[in-house]
């Protein structure tokens, strides 16, 4: 649906994205990970054509987005709508903000009030309705801009860190309401985020993001699995591959296992320790991401990565080909 | 200061008398005032948007431009629009010296350079999410620029009254395209500097005072304006 070809972009001269492709399909659920200025943003601010790529192509269901620009640059932008980080309402009441994208597009009054109702009904707003945009909490603002956002049913849906401005309880509210929305209607979601742990709720599609390229060491150790009935407090082990992962969770059917690269400990051999999860195989890669940490990813059945101290890996004297042991807890294993 | 007090004494006599010439003065330089404030402003705000709005080539050098132009002296501006105008000038067949349209040119002149620059920066101190949230809901260009006006109405109405104090305060192009004539183009600014030479302080005086009045009331009027559009 949207894709972008062989994009580069640059502020005062320096390349702060690089992507040769990277596109979101009809439906997806895309979640974009990086640190602060790993160019997440600036990704997402071209995603959603609001800037022009230094270089590159932007194609929007197959056609260059410079060719629909004749027909004004908001034409193609009506497809996808961008909720910033940190969201800002427009002067007036929230039903004016929630109201404004339809009203842009000509949508006559009686049916703007409708919709506006509905969306506010959807993301508990309601009673917010008459309030003025300054009057709102930030959790709110943002609540607002989503639901500003979804008010005029784009195709994309890009969300810059939504839970950023909001408590784990706003934030989950948000993600809720979110996961409804795509039930009453598909759209495509792109989220961008520093915290994994919203990529592993919401992506099925995970990219990692680094110094403004997509990153071959993708934030993995996510694994689809289907939770089996246990006894309340008893370890759980689910089939990963080849391997049996033991899990500390009282979920049981389909569900992702997310085991954070820094929770597995590496060894040369099998050391007696409370680890539950001990695989052995061998190093395929070594990637060094930033200074003084090490991605070791190893073939022991499936590709798990670790991150490491350098000195770690020089004492271990860890190289690609070279054995290795990852060991992790079972209750290191996060469930979503 | 008797004769400063007699000055004053003067003024409010002639205020509340009724003058007619008085009054025409007061009359000639508002409408003066208000055209020229409405046409530099409605070329000023656009070009001040265009500004600030978005990168073009030699956009830095017309900011330059802008810039300097407020602190163009007003009657280096009357001596070239008198060139133009006059009847060896360029335009010197529209028979506009010494009219009251001259001057209006004349303040739009001056008035352009301080309603773009201020406008500009206005635009710029406006949140840039503003623009970008207006675009990404689906908003054209016009409707774009309305979301970023309204954010910014507070500093564009400070535009509209710098823009009228400077058309309503100016004497050095005034005096030189208008001619300073008795009933048909003297202004307040233009009679005050006149009878102020002559010796005539209380009329002076009382002109001046009009002329604060004038400024004061435009100035009460678009703070008004701004507090009903405060919520």
């Amino acid at each position: 649906m949207l894709e972008l070809r062989g994009v580069r972009h640059r502020y005062n001269g320096r390349v702060v994205l690089e992507l040769d492709t990277f596109s979101v399909t009809a439906g997806a659920q895309i979640a974009i990970v990086g640190h602060n200025g790993s160019g997440k943003s600036t990704l997402l601010r071209i995603l959603a054509l609001l800037e022009r790529p230094s270089e590159g192509e932007v194609l929007l269901d197959g056609r260059p987005v410079s060719d629909l620009r004749p027909q004004g640059p908001w034409a193609p932008r009506r497809h996808v709508t961008l909720v910033e980080q940190q969201p800002v309402l427009f002067r007036g009441k929230v039903s004016d903000n929630l109201g404004y994208g339809l009203r842009v597009r000509g949508v006559r009054r009686s049916a703007v009030n409708q919709r506006v109702a509905e969306v506010a009904e959807r993301f508990a707003l309601t009673r917010l309705l008459g309030r003025h945009s300054h009057e709102l909490s930030d959790g709110e603002v943002q609540r607002v801009a989503v639901a500003r956002a979804l008010a005029v049913e784009p195709d994309i849906l890009l969300l810059d860190e939504p839970a950023s401005a909001a408590d784990r309880a706003a934030a989950h509210a948000l993600y809720h309401a979110l996961a409804e929305e795509r039930q009453r209607r598909s759209f495509a979601i792109c989220l961008a985020s520093h915290q994994l742990e919203d990529a592993y709720r919401w992506g099925d599609d995970i990219r990692a993001l680094a110094e403004g390229r997509l990153s071959p060491v993708t934030p993995e150790n996510l694994f689809r699995v289907e939770l089996p009935e246990a006894a309340v407090g008893a370890l759980k082990h689910a089939r990963v591959g080849p391997l049996t992962i033991a899990v500390v969770t009282e979920r049981s059917g389909p569900a992702i296992l997310a085991i954070p690269a820094t929770d597995i400990v590496v060894s040369k051999e099998r050391v007696p320790s409370s680890a539950r999860n001990v695989f052995a195989g061998r190093v395929t890669r070594l990637a060094r991401e930033r200074p003084g940490a090490v991605h070791v990813t190893a073939d022991v059945g499936v590709d798990l990565v670790a991150v490491v101290s350098e000195e770690a890996v020089s004492d271990l004297g860890l190289s690609p080909g070279g054995g290795a042991v990852f060991a992790f807890k079972a209750s290191a294993v996060r469930v979503f | 200061m008797d004769f400063l007090a007699d000055g004053f004494r003067r003024a409010f006599a002639l205020l509340f008398s009724g003058d007619a010439e008085v009054y025409g003065i007061a009359l000639l330089t508002t409408k003066v005032a208000l055209i020229a404030t409405a046409l530099a402003c409605a070329a000023g705000i656009p070009a001040g948007f265009a500004l600030a709005s978005r990168p073009f080539w030699g956009r830095r050098a017309a900011l330059t431009v802008v810039n300097t132009a407020l602190a163009f002296p007003t009657v280096v501006v009357g001596l070239l629009l008198y060139g133009l105008l006059s009847r060896r000038g360029p335009l010197g067949s529209l028979r506009l010296l010494y009219t009251w349209p001259a001057i209006v040119i004349g303040d739009v002149f001056l008035a352009f350079p301080v309603a773009a620059a201020l406008s500009a920066a206005a635009v710029q101190g406006v949140d840039p999410r503003i623009r970008r949230t207006a675009q990404t809901l689906g908003a054209g260009a016009w409707r774009t620029a309305w979301a970023v006006a309204r954010e910014a109405r507070f500093a564009l109405a400070a535009v509209l009254t710098a823009a009228f104090g400077q058309t309503v305060a100016e004497v050095g192009a005034a005096m030189i395209v208008g001619g300073n004539i008795r009933g048909s183009t003297r202004t307040l600014t233009t009679a005050v500097a006149l009878y102020a030479s002559q010796g005539e302080f209380g009329l002076a005086l009382a002109l001046g005072i009009i002329l604060v009045v004038l400024a004061l009331v435009v100035n009460v009027g678009l703070q008004l304006l701004q507090g009903r559009g405060r919520a």
